[in-house]
């Protein structure tokens, strides 16, 4: 599939097959994915965790459960569940840049030396960044950075993926995570029972409320010749429509299948 | 187990469409799905009085003691919510029949409280073959 195919293709999944299981390499592929994300001073913060539910006791598996996630969550044979290693950085004390610097990522032509590492990227910045209040929260976005490509590239094997939060401090018990560590969202993945495009894109708000060009406030302009493009590329495709008798056939017949109420 | 008052007087029920909460629930059935909630399942009325016989409150009850006012905001009263899953599952159990019939009770119940605006995700219940 081309990569604005997969963008375009993409939905949150909340009807898997239960009994279809997920072949392992595929769950590889998205952990290698998600290693290759971009990431800010090349710390890594991304830590993933793959449970497979029938490893669970019930016990486990209804304790993480949220009220709002529990159906997609015992519905899902495999969960990849990530969490930002707070330590990292202290552990690490600069020596990632360091190997940036030497593959030539980072360069004096940009300031870069092994000395400004040692003498003031680490001590002056990163060990302070990590002692305030903000820490947890930008280190976090590089951890949802390497979920997107992990979950993109779900898309791109063809299996189905969805975005939930289950209950942190089960997961730390039942994973037996470090303390320093921080629960942050659950990729559920699984064969989709659902159509994949289940009726149609899901509705985002309008492009021109998004984003800005020069100052808040100033829509950045629409090309609709690109929107076009894109269209013909797959990434924007048909809107879902509301009360779409198609969808909701097909959400009747999953509720049946599944014993779910309507 | 059902629920008796402590009185031990079983609640005298209305007929069930006299409930401002199954008018919600049946407004919201037809808003989602469309059709005729009223009438286009002939079980969804008694499956729900049968519940109430069950545990021995009326429909309004019912979303009483799982819903809440607080700060003039609706809030779902996470205990009531708890108790009245565990209920629905007893009830379900007591049904006699299949195991698609069993669900379709359990589920009937679970749809009243959802369409008045109290989640209830309680996973697969059987379902079909």
């Amino acid at each position: 599939m081309e990569f604005k195919e997969v963008i375009g293709r993409r939905r949150s999944i909340r009807f898997f097959d239960p009994d279809r299981p997920v072949e392992r390499a595929k769950i590889q592929k998205m952990l290698e994915a998600a290693r290759l994300a971009s990431c800010a001073v090349n710390a890594h913060w991304a830590r993933a965790i793959v449970g497979f539910r029938d490893d669970l006791t019930e016990d486990q598996l209804n304790r993480l459960k949220t009220p709002v996630a529990g159906l997609n969550t015992e519905l899902a044979p495999v969960h990849i569940h990530f969490f930002n290693d707070l330590g990292v950085v202290n552990r690490i004390q600069g020596s990632r840049l360091k190997e940036l610097v030497d593959v030539g990522a980072l360069a004096p032509t940009h300031g870069w030396s092994h000395k400004f590492v040692d003498e003031f990227v680490y001590p002056q910045i990163l060990k302070p960044m990590t002692q305030g209040p903000g820490y947890p929260v930008m280190s976090s976005m590089d951890v949802g950075v390497a979920m997107c490509q992990a979950l993109l590239t779900g898309v791109d094997e063809g299996l189905g993926v969805g975005l939930v939060t289950l209950n942190g401090a089960v997961l730390k018990e039942v994973f037996k995570t470090p303390d320093d560590w921080i629960p942050l969202s659950t990729i559920l993945v699984g064969y989709p029972a659902e159509s994949w495009d289940g009726g149609g894109q899901r509705p985002r708000p309008p492009f021109e409320e998004l984003y800005f060009e020069g100052e808040y406030g100033r829509p950045f302009p629409r090309d609709p010749a690109v929107v076009e493009e894109l269209k013909q590329a797959k990434m924007i495709q048909e809107p879902a429509k509301p009360h779409d008798p198609k969808r909701i056939e097909e959400i009747k017949k999953l509720a049946e299948k599944y014993g779910l109420p309507m | 187990m059902s629920m008796a008052d402590s009185t031990g007087e079983r609640v005298e029920l209305r007929p069930m469409l006299e409930y401002a909460a199954v008018v919600t629930w049946l407004e919201g059935l037809k808003q989602h799905w469309g059709g005729d909630p009223a009438n286009d399942d002939p079980e969804r009325l008694p499956i729900l009085e049968a519940f109430c016989r069950f545990v021995n409150r009326d429909p309004d009850q019912i979303i009483n003691e799982t819903t809440m006012l607080k700060d003039g905001e609706k809030r779902i009263r996470i205990k009531g919510r708890e108790r009245y899953a565990n209920l629905i599952n007893e009830f379900q159990d007591t049904v006699e029949g299949s195991r698609f019939k069993k669900g379709k009770w359990g589920n009937t119940v679970r749809s009243f409280l959802i369409h008045n605006g109290v989640l209830l995700a309680q996973g697969m219940q059987g379902g079909m073959e």
